[in-house]
C-alpha cells in the first residue's frame, strides 16, 4: 500500500466511522439514559432523509435551511415517538420487553408507511458541495470532507453539553440512577425524551450527510442500525464517548479490510471483529465510561 | 407536618402496604422499625413519590402529594436520603452534592453547600473524587450531603447504618443527631430496634406492611412484643 492510498483509506475509514459514530452515539445516548434499545433509530435517519429530500431538492431551500429543518423535525419526531409510545410503558414495572416490541413494531410501521407515502423508488439527493480537495497527492471530494468535518463538530457539541453544562450533567445523572435523580427533584421523564430528542438528531445529522452519497429509500435505516448497534456493544453499552471511539474504529477496520479483501467481506470482516470483541471483553471496549 | 392516612401499595398484584398510618411532627425524629420485607422502604419511597400508593393519603404540611410526582417534594422541603447511598457513582462527589439543590437558587444552594461541608466535614477532602470509589461509609456521608442541600424540613433516611461499620453507624447517627438538633425532622427505618427506638422521639414497628405498633421511641423499646422479639429479652421465670 503506498503512502498516498494509506492517507486516503485511512480518511475514508475516517469518514464511515463518522456515520457510524452519529448514529451509535445517539443509540448509546438513549440506552444510557433510558435502558431503551430504539430498534426505530434507523427509520428516524431514513425519515431525515426523506425530509433533506423534500426540503433541499422538492421545495429547492438552501442546503442550511433545509438541514436545520430537517434536523429539528426529526428531533420532534423523536421527542413525540418516547412521548406517546414509549414513556407510558416505562411508567409500568418490567417494561424491558414490551418497549423492545413497541421499538419494533414502530420500525416496522415508519418504513411502511414511507413505502405508502415516498414509495419504494430509490431517490437521489444532489451534492452539497462541489469539487474535489487535492493535497499533494491524495483526492478527496469536498462532500466527503464535508462529512467527517461536520459529523466531529456536532459530537463535539454534543460531548460539551453532556459534560460541561446544566442539562449535560443532569441527563448523566438519570443516566446514572434515574431513580436517585427523581428524589433530587430532577424530571427524569423529561430528561429522557430531551434524550430522544438528541439521540433522533444524530440520526438526522447522519442522513443529510450520507444521503447525497447513497440513494434515500424506505430501508436505508436498517443497516445502520445493525452498525450502530454493533458499536454500541463495542463502545460500551450506554457509552456516549465510548460509541463514537468505536464508530470511527468500525470505519477504519471496514475500511482497511476492504482494501486488502473482495469489499463484499468488509462485513463479515467488522462482525467478526465485533463477536472477538465481545468474547474476550464482554462490557466493550470502552466499558465504565457512561454517560 | 408529614402525614400518611391509610396508604396502600401494591407492586403489581401484591399488596406490600396495608393502610399505613404515620406522622412526623416539625422537628421530630422517627423510626420505622420492622423485619426484611415489611415494607419499611415501601413507605418512605410513597411518602416520597417514588412509589405511588394505590389509595389513601400522603400529605405535607397539609398539601396532598399523592398525585403529585416526585420532583415537587424536594420543592416542598422533603427530601430522601435513599438505601444504599444510591449516588451518581461516575460523577465527583462535588457534583453529587450540588445536584441535591437542583430545585433551588444558586445563590441559596451555594449557602446551604456552606452548611452542609460544616456538618460534613468529613468530604471536604474527597469533593473533586470520583463518587462511586469513595467507601461506603464515605459514600453515606455524601448521600447525608446530597439530600441536605434541598435544604429539607423533613429528610427521610432509608436503612442509613446498612452496610456501615460500627464505627460508622456511631458517626452517621451523630450527624443524624446534629441536623435534627438543627431543626429538620427526620423519618427513617432501621431493622435494628435498638438502634431504631434508642434515637428516635417516636416510633413504629412494622410487620408485612402493616404498623402493629407505635409510640415513644422509649415505650417501643419497652414493650414486651419489641422486647421478646427484637431484642431478645426473654421474660423473667414466675
Amino acid at each position: 500500500m503506498s503512502g498516498t492510498h494509506l492517507i486516503e483509506t485511512l480518511i475514508n475509514g475516517l469518514i464511515s466511522g463518522s456515520i457510524y459514530a452519529l448514529v451509535g452515539s445517539g443509540l448509546a445516548l438513549v440506552y444510557g439514559t433510558t435502558r431503551v434499545l430504539n430498534f426505530a433509530h434507523g427509520e428516524l435517519l431514513m425519515l431525515a432523509g426523506y425530509f433533506i429530500l423534500l426540503f433541499a431538492v422538492t421545495l429547492g431551500w438552501p442546503v442550511i435551511l433545509a438541514a436545520i429543518a430537517t434536523i429539528v423535525l426529526v428531533m420532534v419526531l423523536g421527542a413525540l415517538l418516547q412521548r406517546v409510545t414509549i414513556a407510558p410503558l416505562m411508567a409500568r414495572e418490567d417494561w424491558a420487553f414490551s418497549v423492545i416490541a413497541v421499538t419494533i413494531g414502530l420500525s416496522i410501521f415508519l418504513q411502511s408507511g414511507a413505502q405508502l407515502i415516498w414509495g419504494e423508488q430509490y431517490q437521489g439527493v444532489p451534492y452539497f458541495f462541489h469539487g474535489v480537495a487535492v493535497i499533494g497527492e491524495v483526492r478527496m471530494p469536498w462532500q466527503r470532507i464535508a462529512i467527517l468535518v461536520v459529523a466531529l463538530g456536532v459530537m463535539g457539541i454534543c460531548g460539551l453539553i453532556l459534560y460541561r453544562t446544566k442539562l449535560g450533567r443532569i441527563v448523566r445523572a438519570t443516566a446514572q440512577d434515574a431513580e436517585a435523580a427523581l428524589a433530587v427533584g430532577i424530571p427524569a421523564g423529561r430528561v429522557h425524551t430531551i434524550v430522544f430528542a438528541i439521540s433522533a438528531g444524530l440520526a438526522g445529522t447522519a442522513a443529510i450527510l450520507l444521503s447525497p452519497l447513497i440513494t434515500v429509500n424506505p430501508w436505508m435505516g436498517a443497516s445502520y442500525l445493525l452498525k450502530g448497534f454493533a458499536v454500541v456493544i463495542l463502545g460500551g453499552l450506554g457509552s456516549f464517548g465510548g460509541a463514537v471511539a468505536a464508530g470511527f474504529l468500525l470505519g477504519l477496520i471496514e475500511t482497511f479490510s476492504v482494501a486488502f479483501v473482495p469489499s463484499e467481506w468488509s462485513n463479515v470482516i467488522a462482525f467478526a471483529f465485533l463477536i472477538a470483541v465481545i468474547t474476550a471483553r464482554p462490557e466493550g471496549l470502552f466499558a465504565g465510561r457512561g454517560a | 407536618m408529614l402525614q400518611l392516612d391509610r396508604v396502600n401499595v401494591h407492586y403489581g398484584a401484591t399488596r406490600v402496604l396495608w393502610d399505613v398510618s404515620m406522622t412526623v411532627g416539625a422537628g421530630e425524629m422517627v423510626a420505622v422499625m420492622g423485619p426484611n420485607g415489611s415494607g419499611k422502604s415501601t413507605v418512605l419511597k410513597a411518602a416520597m413519590g417514588l412509589k405511588k400508593p394505590s389509595s389513601g393519603v400522603v400529605s405535607l404540611n397539609g398539601e396532598e402529594l399523592q398525585g403529585k410526582p416526585a420532583t415537587v417534594r424536594p420543592q416542598r422541603g422533603m427530601s430522601i436520603v435513599l438505601e444504599r447511598r444510591r449516588l451518581f457513582p461516575r460523577m465527583s462527589v462535588e457534583e453529587n452534592v450540588m445536584l441535591g439543590a437542583y430545585v433551588r437558587k444558586a445563590a441559596e444552594a451555594r449557602e446551604t453547600y456552606e452548611w452542609v461541608l460544616e456538618i460534613l466535614p468529613e468530604i471536604k477532602p474527597h469533593l473533586q473524587a470520583t463518587a462511586g470509589r469513595l467507601s461506603g461509609g464515605q459514600q453515606q456521608m455524601v448521600a447525608i450531603a446530597r439530600g441536605l442541600m434541598a435544604d429539607p424540613k423533613i429528610l427521610l433516611m432509608d436503612e442509613p447504618f446498612l452496610g456501615l461499620s460500627p464505627a460508622m453507624v456511631k458517626n452517621v447517627l451523630s450527624i443524624m443527631k446534629t441536623i435534627n438538633e438543627r431543626g429538620v425532622a427526620i423519618l427513617f427505618n432501621e431493622q435494628n430496634a435498638k438502634l431504631s427506638f434508642a434515637v428516635s422521639h417516636r416510633g413504629y414497628l412494622l410487620e408485612s406492611g402493616r404498623v402493629v405498633l407505635s409510640g415513644s421511641g422509649e415505650e417501643m423499646l419497652e414493650h414486651p412484643e419489641v422486647k421478646r422479639v427484637y431484642l431478645g429479652v426473654r421474660e423473667a421465670a414466675a
